[in-house]
């Protein structure tokens, strides 16, 4: 298999990757039988006790566990499976990237990788920070038990918003931003995870895969098959996440699930792309656009749909949906917007609704691969991949 | 003369206030009670003069009318006439008054936040009973209560009702109390009984067990552990029971009075959308444009601009990734960073060694969380 541009990750065994052992230098041990890779991986593992399943994917088993040096510290070890496809190609780009990725970024709204090692038969484990309130998704969709307002919504959003532009200011692209990758932490924080389909910025001329982000929160650019796009395919799914929290379903929620359905609908619900509204969409490879003319819906008509969030909400609302993705906000000038400052003022953690089921939402959530429907079971749940990131 | 031996022959019959001689007398039709013993007084709060009982009758059964005491001229009706509590009407119509304001300022100690706040309701209200008691600024001061009264109507109202469960929860409260002490105390006397008749029969066992021929000593041992372990397992049993009741209506009759509990009410500072995130490049600028072929194609490249790929996204990476490792001391950095392991183990994260180099490159200076704030690039 070709190497993929969607991956500018050497492929290297784990153990190589270990850096992050507390054993700093090849001096301070004499190395006497096992190579310094083996002992630093098995220094590693043994900070950490094993606890119940809680989760079992196709893809991934998640454990609870907790530091063998504070029993109350709670961790998520995230036990990546190795099968057939590992033995053939190593291990696959979800996890190279997840673990890169989060290795490296360090902020209050993203998950945090604490460390990785591996245990025997190779097998890939990535201790994760512990999030027990389950995901925004499980809000969104109870809409019996749990209520919110406003206020909760735009604390939510700033904490989606911070998550997305702490990853661009870093050249970071997550690509998979949706409910259910919104995580809860214990204080109600909201916690950005599954990096499996991330990437660094690109350099220019450098393709980058359009096959990716979950459909429903796809951006129209990715439809049309734009190999070169930026930030603005984060924003987009960020406004899409809007859209839900307020109207408590998916914006784009195509039926069956495919492309030509998807275009359909963001005709319907923003406007038809043309070159009008969008200089150069014509020359871009997948451009199709349903026979008829829908013009570009106006303010009112998004007022009518989301009058909850105010005037400004809904402006903000319609930048994330800008068709153009050089028209749309990016993540800094979303973060700009009035609508942050405006009232109502966020509401603060501890006043946001709750839902448990967590752990167990948590363990689900973490044993999915990127880019999965998160709607219960539809047809083809049980294909091994609907999404092929080679290129 | 006449008058000592008077007070003397019905001492307990009389309240000692009533000793004076004109209280007993009637002061419109001047009937005394020496002369009609079963002489009642009433009262009217309009005024607090004081009329037998007939006078009532024969003044207002017709409907109002004058108080019939020269200089006041109060209306006064028959309904509104009762006996009095207290024989000195002063005080009669000063809890009068303590009654009336009580019922509208009826805010409790829980709703206050701090002792400061509640003293001053408390002398609020004094003062306002003190006016109205005293004639000071009467007017004004019955403003200032129906305003108050106005305003409030809804809190009065719910802490009536409040006082009102409280009095009956705390009746049923001691009603149970009663029924568990009697259920206490039937225990006890079942036990004891119980007891007697168990003992008797254990002699009754051990003579049937001597008398069919078995060895004295032994069943003397039997007999008496027999009874003693009946009389243990009664006493487990009855300290089970003690247990139970005590935690099934343990803290039930404690009542905890006492301010609000405070709350910490902090100004929120303004929204910082973004939460304290800054990425000012310390060692260079980014320009608009960079003159060089592969920006500029790039920029030219319809189908790049298109797509929404940002060139100005490129330079600004190229520039910080240039610029990333200006002054940053590795070997400071290590150090720095065993110091902080050291001093705040505790909240430190676990975060991964590669992370946390990382992370110290932007300003060494920040700890904690805050350090990574100021990350200018992790790669």
């Amino acid at each position: 298999m070709a190497t993929s541009p969607a991956l500018d990750v050497p492929v290297e065994p784990p153990s190589k990757r270990q850096k992050m052992s507390s054993e700093p230098e090849f001096s301070s041990s004499p190395a006497p039988v096992a190579d310094l890779a083996e002992q630093l991986d098995a220094q590693e593992r043994k900070m950490y006790v094993k606890g119940k399943k809680i989760g079992s994917g196709q893809y991934a088993d998640v454990f609870s566990a907790h530091l063998v040096s504070d029993l109350k510290r709670l961790v998520a070890i995230k036990k990546i499976k190795v099968g057939a496809e590992a033995k053939e190609f190593g291990i696959s780009y979800d996890s190279l990237r997840e673990i890169r990725f989060l290795q490296e970024l360090d902020h209050p709204n993203i998950i945090k990788l604490y460390s990785v090692f591996s245990t025997k038969s190779q097998n890939l484990n990535l201790v994760l920070e512990y999030l027990p309130q389950g995901d925004l998704l499980k809000l969104v969709q109870d809409t019996t038990n749990i209520s919110y307002t406003p206020a909760d919504i735009k604390s939510w959003m700033l904490m989606l918003m911070r998550a997305t532009y702490f990853c661009h200011q870093n050249f970071v692209l997550h690509r998979d931003i949706k409910p259910n990758n919104l995580l809860i932490a214990a204080n109600g924080e909201i916690k950005l995870a599954d990096f499996g389909l991330a990437r660094s910025f690109a350099d220019p001329f450098q393709v980058m895969t359009y096959n990716t982000v979950t459909i429903w929160y796809r951006p129209p650019e990715l439809f049309f098959q734009a190999q070169f796009y930026g930030g603005g395919v984060d924003v987009w799914s960020c406004g899409c996440v809007f859209a839900e929290l307020v109207a408590r379903d998916v914006l784009f929620r195509a039926l069956p699930e495919n492309e030509i359905n998807m275009v359909k609908l963001i005709c319907e619900k923003v406007g038809t792309p043309t070159e009008d509204n969008w200089p150069g969409v014509s020359k871009l490879k997948g451009y199709v656009t349903p026979s008829e003319y829908i013009p570009i819906r106006s303010k009112d008509q998004w007022m009518m749909a989301f009058r909850a969030i105010g005037e400004t909400g809904v402006d903000l609302l319609m930048k994330m949906l800008t068709l153009d993705p050089r028209k749309r906000l990016n993540a800094e000038q979303v973060l700009k917007h009035s609508f942050w400052t405006d009232e109502p003022r966020p509401s603060r953690l501890e006043d946001l609704p709750r839902k448990g089921g967590g752990v167990v939402a948590m363990g689900e959530e973490l044993t999915k691969m990127g880019g999965e429907i998160p709607y219960g079971k539809a047809r083809g749940d049980k294909v091994a991949r609907k999404i092929d990131f080679g290129a | 003369m006449s008058r000592q031996a008077q007070s003397r022959t019905q001492p307990i019959t009389r309240r000692p206030a009533d000793t004076e001689g004109q209280d007993e007398i009637c002061p419109v039709c001047k009937s005394s009670r020496y002369l009609t013993p079963s002489l009642r007084f009433l009262i009217n709060p309009e005024c607090y003069h004081k009329f037998c009982e007939s006078c009532v009758d024969r003044i207002f059964s017709h409907g109002p009318a004058p108080c019939p005491i020269p200089g006041c001229h109060k209306t006064l009706r028959k309904h509104r006439f009762r006996t009095p509590t207290f024989s000195d009407l002063q005080v009669e119509r000063e809890v009068d008054i303590r009654k009336k304001v009580a019922a509208v300022f009826n805010r409790r100690e829980e709703e206050f936040e701090d002792l400061r706040a509640y003293n001053d309701y408390l002398n609020e209200v004094e003062d306002i009973t003190f006016n109205l008691i005293n004639h000071v600024e009467v007017e004004e001061t019955e403003k200032r209560f129906k305003s108050y009264q106005l305003a409030h109507q809804a809190e009065i109202t719910d802490n009536v009702a409040l006082a009102e469960q409280e009095r009956t929860s705390f009746a049923q409260l001691q009603k149970e109390e009663r029924d568990q002490a009697k259920q206490r105390r039937d225990a006890a006397r079942r036990e004891d009984a119980e007891e007697k008749r168990e003992l008797v029969e254990n002699r009754r066992d051990v003579l049937n067990r001597l008398a069919s021929g078995q060895d004295a000593e032994v069943v003397a041992k039997e007999g008496q552990q027999v009874h003693l372990k009946k009389r243990m397992d009664r006493v487990a049993a009855a300290e089970r029971q003690r247990v139970l009741q005590a935690a099934s209506n343990g803290s039930s009759n404690i009542v905890i009075k006492g301010l609000k509990a405070r709350q910490k009410q902090e100004p929120d500072a303004p929204i910082d959308p973004f939460g304290g995130l800054s990425y000012e490049g310390k060692y260079h600028v980014l320009q608009d444009d960079y003159v060089w072929a592969g920006v500029q194609e790039s920029k030219a490249d319809v189908l790049i601009g298109a797509g929404g790929y940002d060139v100005r996204a490129f330079t600004g990476r190229a520039l910080c990734e240039a610029f990333a490792g200006l002054g940053v001391f590795v070997a400071d950095e290590m150090d720095d960073r065993d110091r902080q392991k050291m001093g705040d183990e505790k909240n430190d994260e676990i975060a991964t060694k590669g992370a946390e180099v990382a992370a110290s490159k932007g300003a060494s200076t920040a700890k904690g969380k805050q350090k990574d704030t100021v990350m200018e690039d992790p790669f």
